[in-house]
């Protein structure tokens, strides 16, 4: 179990506040609140929530895009934003790469697909000389399937579909040689069709090269189909981490059941659920003090208005924000 | 219940219908040979990936066709009356009053400085002699049969959610009472909660109303789920039609088989998918014989790369385009 080794990415109570307004009518937007979570070699960690949830946002406070409000990141168990300065941050960067949604707004229209990584390869002295740098580049198209590479390296974005593109996205990404990869909805851009073989690819890279994945993404269906252990994100909270099946079959927090409720069934056609899906998410400039999601839960109590609830943890290493689940309180959610 | 479907007289009948964009580089086949029927309070569900027609298609039922597309051939008959034979006056009575459309982005389909209300009240008073109070009644009882507070008839679409501006657009087709609503992608930009209450809500208002729907989208699970039948289309041509149960339980051509195995679900057990190798082709350039053959692996060289599949009828409901499928005896 991978839960023995030091994780190569830890987030430790990060938070993000973002100011809103003007000086006087401003408010405060509470976009991730105390996420805490740890990655691991070889192992892939989906973040599972709707728009606005605050999935894009912890991305890019692990990316180093966005500076946390409160908490702390640790890289094999450095303190990341400790160090300060650009070569920590290109030290840093090297190892934790992003591969972000759009594939046709991600890479430069008028540079051939040699360029994009080609970049990192010199950006990060993974490559000294156009032999050597050649070299990599085919090894790295080919790695990622774009096969003959050498064809390939010599074309224009327009002339790949959106699945050739986000090869070449994960191939940039590979360049610096990475531990951790953070991908931000890498195949919702994508036709159904291809969309496996993207999910595939990193699967693959994840066990040959034993690179650890950050994979968000709204959609749980592919979570559970890629990622070993899933997080659950509503409204700025993680409300639950579980392994991806048990997740699944056995969802603990309420707006996890509604949320699997929610999802298409073809097996057996639409028709109204056990499980209600109602409400919308709230809005996260006017957040009370307890947990989000309580004005649409059926389970909701008084002492769900007070304060979110601490991680509760459960058998099999699994963890669960909900009163319900709290030390002494009936265990009624299950579905 | 799926209605049985061979008694009836179809509503909207697509016949061989043809579409052609002309571009620098030639012209493009967006459809070709498209045919299926929509009977009486039926869902007729469109599939099949980005730029593989299905848009193009309802473009063309509803006239909406731009320069330089144009419909090449072909009739598309409503209660048996050609559709592409209508003139300006016809067509205007046509839409809305017996076909309306909801669009994917509801964003861009309601008019940011018109409230709601005004939306709903403008269609009804264009095609209805319907005094303001009454349309403003009436518009007030569309929103609350779409789950909208009827105090929202005076918001702007900007004051609503994602998911209430679906509904609002929801409403507005439903400002006629139409026969048919068209749906393109009408819940792809919603989460996947609030899609599920669009979906209830627009089970409900069938239910109530008694409107066809054709449903169009690329996500083969919800298409399933809401459908009656439906139609599998690869690069402007249908590969497959049938029931949707059928179609899902037992899919015979080799796309919709590997499209069925290409998405993953939270129901069942989980399985190792395959997705399909390679990608959709240029359409203007697409491959001779059957366009699938490329990505196929059940491909046989000298037939599927040269012969164009035919679609035909293989049992009493499905029909096939594929040369490894053959009809089976039909019973009499």
């Amino acid at each position: 179990m991978s839960q023995k080794q030091q994780p190569v990415l830890e987030a430790r109570g990060l938070s993000k506040h973002f100011a809103t307004g003007g000086a006087f009518s401003g408010g405060t937007v509470k976009a991730v609140q105390g996420a805490s979570f740890q990655l691991y070699r070889g192992h892939v960690l989906a973040l599972v929530g709707e728009s606005g949830s605050g999935k894009s946002t912890i991305v890019r406070m692990l990316a180093r895009l966005h500076e946390p409000t409160t908490g702390d990141i640790f890289f094999d168990g450095e303190d990341v934003l400790a160090q300060r300065g650009s070569r920590a941050l290109l030290r840093y960067r090297s190892k934790v790469q992003m591969v972000f949604q759009d594939p046709f707004g991600s890479l430069n229209p008028v540079h051939r697909a040699s360029h994009a990584v080609q970049r990192p390869l010199k950006i990060y002295g993974k490559a000294r000389g156009k032999k050597q740098l050649r070299t990599k580049l085919i090894e790295l198209f080919e790695l990622v399937s774009l096969t003959p590479a050498a064809e390939f390296i010599e074309k224009y974005p327009h002339q790949l579909s959106g699945g050739q593109r986000q090869r070449i996205a994960i191939a940039r990404a590979l360049a610096a040689e990475p531990e951790v990869i953070l991908a931000d909805e890498p195949i919702s851009m994508l036709d159904v069709s291809i969309r496996l073989g993207i999910l595939n690819l990193m699967a693959q890279l994840r066990d040959e090269q034993n690179i650890a994945f950050l994979y968000v993404t709204h959609d749980i269906a592919s979570a559970r189909y890629f990622a070993d252990e899933i997080l659950v994100m509503y409204a700025g909270f993680i409300v639950e981490q579980a392994r991806a099946e048990t997740l699944i079959s056995d969802p603990k927090h309420p707006y996890t059941q509604m949320l699997l409720a929610a999802v298409p069934d073809p097996s057996r056609g639409l028709r109204t659920e056990d499980v209600e899906v109602e409400g919308e998410i709230p809005d996260l400039t006017s957040l009370g003090r307890g947990c989000p999601f309580a004005p649409r839960c059926r389970h909701v109590s008084e002492s769900c208005h007070r304060a979110m609830p601490a991680p509760t943890r459960l058998e099999g290493g699994r963890w669960v924000r909900c009163t319900l689940y709290e030390d002494g309180a009936p265990q009624t959610a299950s579905a | 219940m799926p209605p049985s479907t061979e008694q009836r007289e179809p509503l909207l009948q697509i016949q061989n219908l043809y579409v052609e964009y002309l571009t620098p580089r030639g012209a493009v086949r967006a459809a070709e040979n498209v045919s299926f029927k929509l009977y009486p309070n039926e869902v007729f569900g469109l599939a099949g990936e980005s730029g593989c027609g299905k848009t193009t298609v309802a473009n063309a039922i509803t006239r909406l066709l731009k320069p330089p597309a144009y419909i090449s051939g072909g009739q598309i008959l409503f209660r048996g009356q050609n559709i592409l034979e209508m003139d300006e006056e016809q067509l205007r009575h046509f839409r809305w009053d017996q076909l309306s459309i909801v669009f994917q982005s509801a964003m861009n389909a309601l008019n940011p400085v018109l409230t709601i209300g005004t939306q709903i009240i403008d269609a009804m008073q264009a095609h209805q002699s319907i005094a303001y109070d009454a349309a403003r009644g009436h518009a007030k009882h569309l929103l609350r049969t779409v789950g909208i507070d009827t105090q929202r008839v005076d918001s702007y679409p900007h004051q609503l959610s994602g998911g209430m501006r679906q509904r609002a657009v929801i409403a507005i087709a439903l400002a006629l009472n139409p026969a048919i609503i068209i749906m393109d992608e009408p819940t792809t930009a919603l989460d996947v909660v609030v899609q599920k209450q669009i979906l209830q809500e627009i089970k409900d208002l069938r239910e109530q109303f008694g409107f066809s729907i054709l449903f169009i989208t690329h996500d083969l699970s919800l298409l399933v789920e809401i459908s009656d039948r439906i139609g599998i289309m690869y690069a402007g041509k249908f590969v497959e039609s049938g029931p949707s149960r059928g179609i899902f339980h037992d899919p015979k051509h080799p796309y919709t088989n590997r499209l069925m195995n290409s998405f993953p679900t939270v129901h069942g057990p989980r399985r190792e998918l395959l997705g399909i190798p390679g990608a959709p082709p240029d359409l203007i350039e697409p491959p001779p014989g059957c366009r699938f053959h490329p990505r196929c692996e059940l491909a046989l060289t000298g037939e599927c790369d040269r012969v164009i599949p035919p679609l035909l009828r293989i049992d009493s409901e499905r029909d096939v385009a594929c040369h490894l499928v053959q009809p089976e005896e039909i019973a009499s």
